[in-house]
């Protein structure tokens, strides 16, 4: 059997490669753009040399490339996506590449591979459901696109994208929907724990448990994904347990990396900060973004919970304990900020 | 009478034209958007909350028959475009760079010109309000005679525009004849020309890589650095495009035989030169605090801006909308002359001419 991992490179694209290669029976194709760092990959590799592998540049924003990625495969594990960037580049780069991937593997006549598509927590529509409420896979995907950010905007069209071309050629696939991804190489905050605003951190998330899962545990689930027959056809939320409150998060980062002024945002005070926000951008003409609004931070700080009893149901379990996945995580991060002082 | 505007290529700056037009419902509406891959009309459609969106340009045309078409697609398309916009009875907006060529621009301007179209470019900072600021002095007589202008247009790789270049080896800018600077120094020569008479400026053109080796394809051909000297015809000017100089900035500095001004486009402020009157130590201690109660001056005025939310982005592009659609609508002149827009197609073709063959690396 072969596979072939999209986005190879990046934070989570890596382990994925890793877990892969650890888990066995398959060759690995990493497929990535020229120019890509890839020292991290290469490491990795570089720990399996009886596994074969293979490296397979190309960029997805090129139909033929997309073709060339999949060519031989039996599953196609696609990470690749923007993370950054405007609008335009997010859907060019998100959603655009993705068609011309499903577009590829629609092509096969036959034997068509199973897609194992990389989502995330932000297609769910949130912002009606009850704060606190529990989200599981059944919660109904944004119904109000135009009023989210453009990361969660693209990737809530590729899956759709996804869902379209599974239903229409008949592709066995496979989502999973990860939260916030976390440790060494990894961002040191989230949104959902708070923004920093001119120096200060405004501390949004409070109390609300931060929905994370360890880069290495999502890489688990992903390989997972992709060995359960049962899975396709369904939609996975990756989330670990024993999950830490944005509070914890803040006060970890303070005492592991460096002190940094923070104020504690009470959520009635968000909406109606939200609301004037809202309000400014339109009497204003958008002379100032809309960065808050009471919908987006009904999304992102309304304190919804996230349930991962269905993946564990197709046998995975986290590899990292989160107390050890935030040691590692907080490690790194200190060590970065004594690196830059 | 609201003008009924089209949209066709919907990468990044489609979203600053949806909103400024947005922002004059009594002159003009977008009635649609088109990009042959139909998920991006699709997704400036869904964000701005447009009720018609398509990937076939001739569709949009004949189902929504707008009165104006705007171009921002890659330039290479924007001739056959506004030929078809003008055959389908549409007056023409055209990011820049215009064309690829001057043949090309002209040609496109004879061809609206015969259909009884108007054009215009984009242009948009010689109506930002710095710019408009600065005429105000000249026509005051502040300045003087203009005897120099440095333009000065700094560019970030890493920013939004240019990741995206590097990040893609086949990205349209890379296929213009000047690649990046190609697709930017529109910007920094549209500033001189107010002051150069020449029909015909003469240039002198320098062009650089200063970025290490990295892709082993055409990026790392790309000129990132590019050096001008114009004779404007009385007028001299100098003009930097860089891509590594930081903070990278955007300004003109107009010297004149009475005074000179530092026009910056980011920090949106104009200020005049110290002219240093006094006598001996007193003469170099009052300067630096005469600058800075004028830089205090022009950002209080800045303030007062904001405070009227007249301080927004695109303030030079809503302005050469409302002028672009007003020379429409009241038959009055247009905004950016057709001899200024061939002027700068002429100097690009001149600019790119050189530096085709005396670009050289330069070690960083």
């Amino acid at each position: 059997m072969k596979v072939v991992v999209t986005g190879c490179t990046g934070f989570l694209g890596v382990p994925t490669v890793e877990r892969l290669l650890a888990h066995g029976g398959a060759d690995v194709r990493c497929f990535l753009r020229r120019g890509s760092k890839r020292a991290r990959l290469d490491e990795v590799l570089a720990k399996y040399p009886r596994q074969k592998t293979e490296i397979t540049i190309g960029d997805l924003g090129s139909p033929e490339a997309a073709a060339k990625a999949i060519d031989g495969c039996d599953v196609v594990y696609h990470l690749a996506a923007a993370l950054t960037g405007a609008p335009a580049d997010m859907f060019l780069n998100t959603v655009v590449t993705t068609r011309h991937l499903l577009d590829a593997i629609a092509a096969r006549r036959s034997g068509r591979p199973k897609l194992v598509h990389v989502s995330s927590f932000g297609v769910y529509g949130v912002a009606t459901v009850p704060r606190g409420a529990v989200v599981d896979e059944a919660t109904p995907l944004e119904p109000h696109p135009e009023r989210r950010d453009p990361y969660s905007q693209a990737k809530l069209r590729q899956e759709q994208l996804v869902w379209e071309y599974a239903a229409k050629f008949d592709i066995p696939t496979v989502v999973l929907r990860p939260g916030v991804i976390y440790g060494p190489a990894g961002g040191a905050f989230s949104t959902r724990v708070g923004v920093n605003l001119f120096g200060l951190f405004l501390h949004l998330g409070r109390d609300n448990l931060l929905p994370i899962t360890y880069v290495d545990n999502c890489a688990e689930a992903i390989a997972a994904a992709g060995r359960a027959p049962e899975a396709v056809g369904q939609a996975y939320n990756v989330v670990d347990d024993d999950l830490v409150t944005a509070s914890r998060w803040l006060a970890l980062y303070k005492k592991r990396v460096k002190p940094i002024p923070s104020v504690r945002v009470p959520y009635p005070a968000l909406v109606a900060v939200s609301e004037l926000v809202a309000r400014y951008h339109a009497y204003s003409k958008g002379q100032l973004p809309a960065v808050f609004t009471r919908y987006k931070s009904a999304t992102t700080w309304g304190g919804n919970r996230f349930d991962n009893a269905k993946l564990k149901a197709i046998g995975w379990r986290p590899i990292v304990a989160t107390e050890d996945g935030l040691g590692r995580a907080f490690e790194y991060l200190g060590a970065e900020a004594r690196r830059a002082s | 009478m609201s003008l009924k505007v089209g949209i066709v290529g919907c990468g990044k700056i489609a979203d600053g034209h949806v909103e400024e037009i947005q922002k004059m419902p009594e002159v003009a509406r977008v009635v649609g958007v088109c990009d042959r891959e139909p998920i991006m009309a699709e997704q400036v459609a869904m964000r701005y909350g447009l009720g018609y969106h398509t990937h076939d340009v001739e569709r949009l045309l004949a189902e929504q028959k707008p009165d104006v078409l705007h171009i921002t697609t890659p330039p290479a398309s924007h001739l056959p475009l506004a030929k078809l916009a003008v055959d389908a009875g549409c007056h023409v907006y055209v990011e820049k760079p215009m064309t690829l060529s001057l043949a090309d621009t002209r040609e496109l301007l004879q061809y609206a010109d015969r259909a009884g179209k108007k054009v215009t470019v984009g242009y948009t900072y010689l109506f930002d309000p710095p710019a408009r600021e600065m005429r105000a002095l000249i026509d005051d007589g502040v300045l003087g005679d203009i005897v120099h202008v440095e333009s000065f247009y700094g560019y970030n790789l890493a920013g939004a525009y240019g990741s995206a270049i590097l990040g893609d080896p086949n990205h349209w800018v890379l296929g213009l004849p000047g690649q990046l600077a190609h697709n930017n120094i529109d910007h920094l020569l549209n500033k001189a020309l107010e002051f150069m008479d020449a029909d015909e400026p003469r240039v002198t053109a320098h062009g650089f890589v200063r970025r290490k080796t990295r892709f082993g394809d055409a990026r790392d051909a790309m000129i990132d650095e590019l050096r001008l000297m114009i004779d404007g015809g009385g007028t001299t000017v100098f003009g930097t495009f860089s891509s590594h100089i930081r903070p990278a900035g955007h300004f003109a500095r107009v010297y004149g035989t009475k005074s000179s001004a530092h026009v910056d486009y980011l920090a949106r402020t104009v200020t005049l030169e110290s002219s240093g009157s006094l006598p001996s130590a007193i003469g170099r201690l009052v300067p630096a605090f005469e600058m800075a109660a004028r830089f205090a001056t022009a950002g209080a005025r800045n303030v007062r801006r904001f405070a009227r939310s007249e301080f927004h982005f695109f303030s030079g592009l809503r302005f050469l909308f409302s002028a672009f659609y007003e020379s429409i609508l009241a038959g009055g002149p247009l905004p950016i002359s057709y001899r200024d827009i061939l002027r700068v197609s002429a100097m690009l073709d001149d600019i790119f001419a050189q530096v085709k063959t005396a670009t050289r690396p330069v070690s960083s």
